[in-house]
């Protein structure tokens, strides 16, 4: 076995093989931070909902899930993957969500200029995103599982022409910011010592 | 009826959509080809209008496989159903809409018009602006804290509901001179005013006035001419100290010290003391104490506790003829009077406004004699200051007379047993 800090492959297989301490609890604290996005991901969401006015919010309320460009959501299929593959999807998508917040932010600046706390926390968001997704690539470069190359520049943001497009867009936008960051938390779960194998 | 000019979205005109970089779109309504799913396109997209206008707005569905049907179609305004008459059938693939009598919108995005297939799955969506243009803000009120910046308040027209979101923009321009700025600090002292920190003249004046605009139109306050040194407030006085005048059991004396920031300004000052007795809410007020920093306040209420507050009013700066304005008034001070031992010592205030009566034709009469002995009498040296004293004393002198007579002071009651040894 090579002489690297850890090994995704297997991490739980072989018990005298541990984690160093530093890794360990890097994974740990990005394991809680995404936990605490989580919760802060549902938050905006509730706190956006209510800014657009009904039907945004109702119980029921189903926009066409319209692809936006540069990311998808999280698939299903996705959890059979190995687990160094997920995490690297994550952080892709960590990358992504950054500057479509932004233009989220942008658009409701607009729409609703006096709702300071949620144009503070879309920016947060962004900030947010930009911070899980480095200390995903970093646990990933630690374990030797860092992607190869350069990653692509994440696309411009998409934007919408007309309010009730950009309100659904960001929806959207918010909806797959808390779908990544729970993803993330899940993948991170996996590597968290003695979490789930 | 709306005030001020027409804005440029006064009508429901139907206009182009933005032209877009080369972005991937993501467009509620825009056609997929070959999806096998129905989109539709409401018109007008994002209409501006007056409370009490109609609209007439229309959704036509288009798809793969083409012939999609209008059919089934129904639309929700802020998520609720519209009633059935309200809607028809234009052709086959085209369902239309009459609204009438708009009221304000419910929220400042927009209110969400919606067009739902048979299913309820959402087909298109437009949102209204329904408002009215803003009225002439006025009451523009302006200070200037120690000459350094200038803040502004202002009121806006018709109580500020107008529906729609109004930005509301103070400019000012030195008045004979120079170009209009804009200030850039809002919402400073409340949500309608602004701060301008820096760079202001003194000596000129200043035309300040507030432009209100939104979707529907705009609208001009009056200009405010002034100069910044008119309008100048200060800091509250610092070292508020209250303490008692000896044994006097009416009086407590005042002292505090000048505002700092305009020492070096040659300005004379004008200063407002408050008081209160502790459980009270009523303040009194000593009006005029002219540009001294103490004060005795006389015909209180004895072993009461009283708050005192100070303020200051800088005028005259720079040989400004207008009065300046009343700063904050400062932290309140507390003191307490001594306990009398004369019962029935009432509480009189020294020259309220509104001050009670008990004391005050006293004070007024002893203030005319001693005016008048000044003028006729050689008695350069009277005052109120010796009057004070001469009470002091006079206490001090009943209170031995009664420890000669056996009369315990007070806190050792009891009766009294002959003369003290």
């Amino acid at each position: 076995m090579s002489r690297r800090e850890g090994s995704l492959e297997d991490p739980q297989a072989d018990s005298s093989v541990s984690l160093l301490p530093h890794l360990e609890a890097k994974i740990r604290q990005t394991h809680s931070l995404a936990h605490l996005l989580t919760k802060y991901a549902e938050q905006l969401l509730q706190e956006y909902v209510q800014h657009q006015g009904d039907p945004f919010g109702l119980p029921g309320f189903s926009p066409p899930r319209l692809p936006v460009a540069g990311l998808s959501a999280p698939a299903p299929s996705q959890a059979g993957l190995p687990l160094p593959e997920r995490l690297r999807l994550d952080a892709a998508a960590l990358a992504a969500l950054p500057p479509m917040l932004d233009a989220v932010r942008r658009r409701q600046a607009e729409l609703n200029p006096h709702a300071p706390r949620l144009l503070r926390h879309l920016e947060d968001a962004a900030r947010q995103a930009r911070a899980l997704g480095a200390a995903v690539e970093t646990v990933l470069a630690a374990l030797g599982a860092a992607a190869r190359g350069p990653r692509p520049e994440p696309p411009a943001a998409a934007t919408a022409a007309g309010v009730f497009p950009a309100k659904v867009l960001g929806l959207r936008v918010c909806g797959l910011y808390r779908d990544w960051v729970s993803r993330t938390e899940g993948d991170l779960s996996q590597l968290v010592p003695g979490g789930p194998a | 009826m709306p005030a001020g000019s027409p804005g440029p979205a006064a009508q429901s005109a139907r206009r182009p959509p933005p032209l877009l970089p080369l972005l991937l779109l993501c467009v509620l309504g825009a056609p997929r080809a070959g999806s096998g799913a129905h989109t539709a396109v409401i018109s007008p997209q994002d209409p501006t209008l007056l409370i009490g206008s109609s609209l007439q707005a229309t959704c036509s569905v288009h798809g793969d496989p083409p012939g999609a049907t209008a059919e089934g179609l129904y639309w929700t305004l802020n998520g609720r159903r519209l009633a059935p008459e309200l809607s028809r059938v234009l052709n086959a693939s085209t369902l239309a809409l009459a609204l009438a009598n708009l009221n304000g919108s419910r929220q400042q995005s927009g209110d969400n018009l919606v067009c739902h297939a048979r299913d309820g799955s959402i087909l298109a969506g437009s949102c209204l602006y329904v408002g009215l243009p803003p009225e002439k803000p006025f009451n523009i009120s302006c200070w200037s804290k120690n000459m350094k910046d200038l803040t502004c308040r202002w009121t806006p027209g018709a109580h500020g509901e107008t529906f729609l979101h109004t930005n509301y923009s103070l400019k000012y321009k030195l008045r004979w001179y120079g170009q209009d700025n804009t200030c850039e600090e809002y919402h400073t002292v409340g949500p309608h005013s602004c701060h301008i920190p820096k760079d202001l003249a003194l000596f000129t004046p200043y035309e300040i006035w507030v432009e209100a605009t939104n979707r529907l139109g705009s609208a001009r306050s009056d200009v405010l001419t002034l100069d910044i040194l008119d309008v100048v407030t200060t800091d509250p006085p610092p070292d508020v100290h209250v303490s008692r005048v000896g044994g006097l059991e009416d009086q407590l004396s005042v002292r505090w010290v000048s505002p700092p920031a305009l020492k070096d300004f040659l300005f004379q000052a004008k200063y407002q003391i408050r008081y209160r007795v502790e459980d009270s809410v009523d303040w009194k007020v000593v009006d005029d104490v002219s540009n001294q920093t103490s004060c005795r306040l006389a015909g209180l209420k004895p072993g009461t506790v009283y708050f005192v507050q100070v303020r200051c009013n800088p005028f005259g700066i720079y040989g400004s003829k207008k009065a300046g304005i009343w700063s904050e008034w400062s932290h309140p001070t507390a003191a307490s009077t001594p306990r009398s031992e004369r019962p029935g010592l009432g509480g009189g205030a020294c020259e309220p406004r509104g001050g009670e009566p008990s004391s005050g034709p006293v004070r007024r009469e002893l203030k005319q004699f001693l005016g008048w002995l000044k003028k006729h009498a050689y008695c350069s040296n009277l005052s109120f200051r010796l009057y004070d004293q001469w009470r002091a004393w006079m206490q001090k002198s009943h209170k031995t007379r009664n420890q000669d007579e056996g009369i315990l002071p007070s806190g050792r009651r009891g009766t009294a047993r002959g003369p003290a040894r």
